[in-house]
C-alpha cells in the first residue's frame, strides 16, 4: 500500500513538473511575444523611436550659426497621467541617449532631471582647505539651458463592445526654447490597443 | 457555357490591367467608385480570390534617400500593395557608416506600418547621426 502511495506521488510529481510554465530570456530585438494591454517595453522603444526620428528631421535642433544647443528635461516636466506606474525617465532616457548621439545637441546635468548632484557638491570645495583651489571650477562656469523638453503620457479606457475594451496611450513631447519660451517642435505618438474587458491595463 | 465562361472570366483579368484611373494621385476605392464592366460586384470577388490565391502583398517601388538642412540622412519608402486586403507589416532600418558598419541605435527598432489593399504607401525614417551613409531594411510579418 506504502509503495503503491510512494508510485504514484512519484508519477504526480512529474507530470506536475512538465507543466510548469519555463522561464525564458526575452529576445528584444526580435520580440514575437504577444501583445499586453498595459505599456511594455516595446512600446516604449517605439515612441521613443518614433520621437526622436521626428525631432531629427524637424531640424528644430540645427543651431543657427553653428555649435550645439543645450538641452535640459525639468524635473517632473514630463507627467505620467496614466494607470500605471511608470518611470517617465526611462523614456526619457532613451530620447536623450539619442539627441546626444546625434552630436547635434548636448544635454546639461546640471539641472532639471538629469542633474547630477556632484556637480554643485564640487562647487562648495572652493574654499576647503582640502582642496587645490586652481582644480574646482570657478564661478559662472554652468551653462544654462537653451532649450527645454516637456511631456506627457496619458491614457483613455473605451469600452470597445460587451467584451473588448481599447486602450489608447498617448505619448506627447514639446521642445520650447528657454530664451523666448517658444515651442519649437511637438510631436504625438498613439499607442492603441484592444483586448478583454478582463484583462487590467495598469 | 462553360467555355463561354471561362472566356469572360479571362477578359476580366485582362481588361483590368488595362483600367486608367483619371488621376493617379486620387485613388478611389471599391464601393466607392461606380461599378464598370470589369470591376463589379460580380468580377470583385474572383479578382480578390485570384489574388489572395497568388498571394499578392507589399511591394516596394522606390528608396530615397536624401540629407536635410541638418546633415542628417532621411529614408523615404515608396511602395505599394498589391493585395485587396490590408496588409500591416513590421519594419527595421539600420543605419550604416562609411565603412558598411551599422550604427547603434535605440531608434533601430522594429515599427508598425500598413498599406490598404490596392494602395500605396510611404515610410520614412531618419538616421540618429549624420555619419549613416547607407541603410539597410528588414521586414516581418505583424503578429
Amino acid at each position: 500500500m506504502r509503495a503503491r502511495t510512494i508510485q504514484i506521488i512519484m508519477l504526480g510529481s512529474i507530470l506536475f513538473t512538465g507543466c510548469e510554465e519555463k522561464t525564458t530570456n526575452i529576445d528584444i530585438t526580435h520580440d514575437d511575444g504577444k501583445p499586453v494591454l498595459a505599456l511594455d517595453y516595446r512600446d516604449f522603444d517605439q515612441a521613443a523611436s518614433a520621437l526622436v526620428q521626428s525631432l531629427l528631421g524637424s531640424g528644430a535642433l540645427k543651431k543657427e550659426g553653428g555649435g550645439r544647443y543645450v538641452v535640459a528635461t525639468g524635473r517632473g516636466q514630463i507627467i505620467n497621467d496614466t494607470m500605471q506606474r511608470i518611470d517617465t525617465d526611462q523614456l526619457m532616457a532613451k530620447i536623450e541617449e539619442e539627441i546626444l548621439n546625434s552630436g547635434q545637441a548636448v544635454m546639461t546635468s546640471a539641472i532639471g532631471s538629469g542633474e547630477d548632484k556632484l556637480i554643485h557638491d564640487t562647487r562648495k570645495l572652493r574654499d576647503a582647505e582640502e582642496f587645490d583651489r586652481s582644480t574646482t571650477p570657478a564661478r559662472g562656469t554652468l551653462i544654462a539651458p537653451e532649450l527645454t523638453v516637456s511631456g506627457k503620457i496619458f491614457q483613455r479606457n473605451i469600452r470597445y463592445d460587451k467584451k473588448t475594451q481599447q486602450v489608447e496611450y498617448y505619448f506627447q513631447l514639446k521642445l520650447s526654447d528657454a530664451k523666448s519660451g517658444l515651442r519649437f517642435w511637438q510631436k504625438e505618438i498613439i499607442v492603441g490597443k484592444r483586448g478583454s474587458n478582463k484583462s487590467v491595463a495598469w | 457555357m462553360k467555355a463561354l465562361t471561362l472566356l469572360f472570366i479571362l477578359l476580366v483579368f485582362l481588361a483590368t490591367g488595362c483600367y486608367e484611373p483619371y488621376d493617379s494621385r486620387i485613388h478611389v476605392r471599391d464601393e466607392v467608385k461606380s461599378d464598370s464592366i470589369i470591376d463589379n460586384v460580380v468580377t470583385r470577388p474572383v479578382a480578390k480570390a485570384f489574388s489572395a490565391l497568388i498571394g499578392e502583398g507589399i511591394e516596394v517601388d522606390e528608396a530615397i534617400l536624401r540629407r536635410n538642412e541638418a546633415g542628417i540622412l532621411e529614408l523615404y519608402i515608396n511602395g505599394h500593395n498589391r493585395a485587396y486586403s490590408t496588409r500591416r507589416f513590421r519594419y527595421r532600418v539600420e543605419w550604416l557608416d562609411a565603412d558598411g558598419l551599422v550604427l547603434e541605435t535605440k531608434t533601430s527598432v522594429w515599427l508598425q506600418a500598413s498599406a490598404m489593399g490596392k494602395s500605396p504607401f510611404s515610410l520614412k525614417a531618419v538616421a540618429p547621426r549624420p555619419e549613416a551613409v547607407n541603410f539597410r531594411m528588414d521586414t516581418r510579418k505583424w503578429e
